[in-house]
């Protein structure tokens, strides 16, 4: 039983790109691979300790202020989250600045919280928050995978498109300048959520 | 007064929250099938937006900033409570949605009834906290810096999320493959119309 | 729980003000324990901007432990930071074979945000050392490659002076700097970034001028 909530959102219910949930991020901080990652991994664990923490809560919360504990549950995960960064990954967290804060809002948190911790034992949700990170995190990884190897010619940092081959060094490739902008990423999670629609439709 | 104007211009164009952002996307997509919901939430969240981030600025400035609390007492200049503005964001965000939804009750009921769990929603709208997040990053003057900034936000948001809804309402007559349908669709637009709004780059008054 | 207790006031009102207390506790703890460290980040930036800029501290991006590299740099090279005009910082390097190079900060407007940097002069305060970059949201791949070593390293041995003249040092368009003294090449594409780079550097450099000459 714990199994299938941990798979489910990483296709049939991929938070992203069925639930449209948690865009804002998953487009802005995928230029590289790296920030991607970190804010990947972050997510999941907010998402996995506050679905846990309010699940414990979850008989003893008043509801007039349920929502109000939500915000301030997350809050305080992503503050430390952000604190940890800015300690020990200073580099990312100022790549990733303003996105980390926005952790709070992102709607898979709260959205995962109301349809499912509150009304859920705690380590069911915790599977739940987690595997919805995941989910989330995968969306991130292969749209920062080819913005950044079609944008910079980098994996990771490592370079990948060798430099003998840029026009500058005599070669015929240049980058994909496009690639590293805004725009190009919510076109690709246009045709990542084509691919998945046309999977689930063929394998029917 | 110039800088002013280029905040404002900043904002509604080349700075677009869902454009060059992607903040509140999710209301965006979820409420923008007819241009009438759309406006409807568009408008709120301008309110929302010019409420919010302007109070969040003089609470940051006078309270959490380091070294702000000074004025209050000189020995506490050495305090730096801006670790705690995420928080404070936040529950000053839910405290004037709750508000702004008690007010739209009674002055709109229709609208109230339209936007439905879109208006109490706008309190995680990723653009509401995003401006104030970017608020504190950019360090404007003064608050009607402030004001300018987060006027032109909301409308630069209110303009998108109405333009992609007259576009959405057109496309109910195309002939799209079904696995694009609806939310497919939907981005691949968008990113073509933050195409577009980047061709405001570079604007100077 | 029962409902009724649930939803009394009392039982909010004090859920709530546990809430506060045990949050602000968490909280007030892993911003004491953690901002001694995070303090360190910030000061090892601005530092390794310093070194960087007078062409040390090569090794800061592959060393393991970047801050104690960068103080043990940071303490080696930069003596003194004498404090120039107004209050305005200097910083004063000392190389391996006694000569000083003077390190002015840098900072001004870019297209989308703010930019800065270092530029090193040598002690006729004439010559560019050399300089470094940076920037906070320019455009990546155009404005955004101000950061990167093929725009700051043509700097090297520009002079700020054209017949005795303070003409600071030129960003020019179309690789035309070919040979001149007082100019290096700007992006292509990034015209704004590099138009704000050339002012900043002319705005920021030429409070020290009346300083530095007196020297």
């Amino acid at each position: 039983m714990n199994k299938r909530i941990f798979l489910d959102p990483l296709f049939k219910n991929n938070p992203v790109s069925v639930l449209v949930l948690g865009i804002c991020s998953a487009l802005a901080v995928t230029v590289k691979m790296e920030p991607a990652l970190v804010m990947a991994l972050s997510v999941t664990l907010v998402t996995g300790f506050s679905g846990l923490i309010m699940s414990l809560f979850r008989n003893t919360v008043p509801n007039r202020i349920r929502i109000i504990v939500q915000l301030i549950v997350v809050a305080t995960l992503v503050i430390v989250v952000d604190q940890i960064l800015k300690a020990f990954a200073y580099d990312v967290s100022k790549q990733l600045s303003v996105f980390v804060g926005l952790i709070i809002t992102n709607c898979i948190i709260m959205g995962r919280i109301e349809a499912f911790a509150l009304g859920n034992k705690p380590l069911p949700a915790f599977m739940d928050g987690i595997g919805n990170g995941l989910g989330y995190g995968m969306i991130l990884v292969i749209v920062s995978f080819f913005r950044e190897l079609l944008g910079s010619g980098t994996l990771l940092g490592y370079r990948i498109v060798p430099q003998s081959w840029y026009m500058g060094n005599g070669g015929f490739y240049e980058n994909n300048g496009l690639m590293i902008l805004p725009p190009m990423a919510l076109i690709i999670v246009g045709l990542i959520i084509w691919i998945f629609n046309a999977g689930k439709e063929w394998s029917k | 007064m110039e800088q002013i104007i280029n905040i404002f211009v900043k904002a509604v164009f080349t700075e677009n929250m869902v454009f060059a952002f992607f903040l509140g996307m999710c209301s965006y997509l979820a409420v923008s099938k007819t241009v009438k919901t759309a406006s409807g939430l568009g408008i709120a969240v301008v309110f929302v937006l010019v409420i919010t981030v302007p109070v969040n600025y003089l609470l940051y400035k006078y309270i959490l900033s380091p070294g702000a609390l000074a004025w209050l007492r000189p020995e506490w200049a050495a305090t730096d409570l801006s670790f705690l503005s995420f928080i404070v964001f936040i529950a000053v965000i839910a405290a004037i949605v709750q508000l702004v939804e008690m007010v739209v009750e009674k002055a709109a009921p229709g609208l109230y009834n339209n936007l439905g769990i879109f208006l109490p929603l706008i309190a995680v709208n990723c653009a509401i906290m995003g401006g104030s997040l970017f608020m504190q990053e950019r360090a404007y003057r003064n608050v009607w810096e402030v004001i300018s900034y987060s006027l032109g936000s909301g409308i630069g948001w209110f303009l998108a999320i109405v333009a992609i809804a007259a576009i959405r309402e057109k496309l109910g007559y195309s002939n799209i493959p079904k696995p694009l349908r609806g939310l497919g669709i939907t981005f691949i637009i968008t990113g073509l119309m933050g195409i577009a709004f980047m061709s405001f780059m570079g604007i100077q008054l | 729980m029962d409902n009724k207790i649930r939803n009394g006031n009392l039982y909010t009102f004090l859920y709530a003000a546990a809430i506060v207390i045990v949050v602000a506790a968490i909280l007030a703890l892993t911003a004491q324990v953690l901002r001694p460290r995070q303090e360190s980040n910030v000061r090892t930036e601005t530092r390794l901007y310093i070194l960087r800029s007078a062409g040390l501290a090569g090794g800061a991006y592959t060393v393991k432990d970047r801050n104690a590299y960068v103080e043990k740099e940071y303490n080696r090279y930069i003596k003194d930071t004498a404090v120039g005009p107004d209050g305005l910082p200097l910083f004063v390097c000392t190389l391996e074979d006694g000569s000083k190079k003077y390190i002015i900060p840098l900072h001004g407007t870019g297209l989308w945000g703010p930019i800065w940097g270092y530029l090193a002069l040598d002690n006729d305060f004439e010559t560019v050392y050399g300089a470094v970059f940076d920037h906070k949201s320019e455009t990546p791949g155009l404005g955004a490659e101000i950061s990167k070593e093929p725009f700051s390293e043509p700097f090297r041995g520009k002079s700020l002076y054209k017949e005795g003249e303070f003409v600071s040092v030129s960003v020019v368009k179309g690789g035309k700097a070919a040979g001149n003294p007082n100019a290096v090449d700007g992006i292509s594409g990034g015209t704004i970034t590099s138009r704000a780079v050339e002012t900043m550097i002319r705005e920021c450099v030429i409070k020290y001028i009346p300083f530095l000459k007196h020297e």
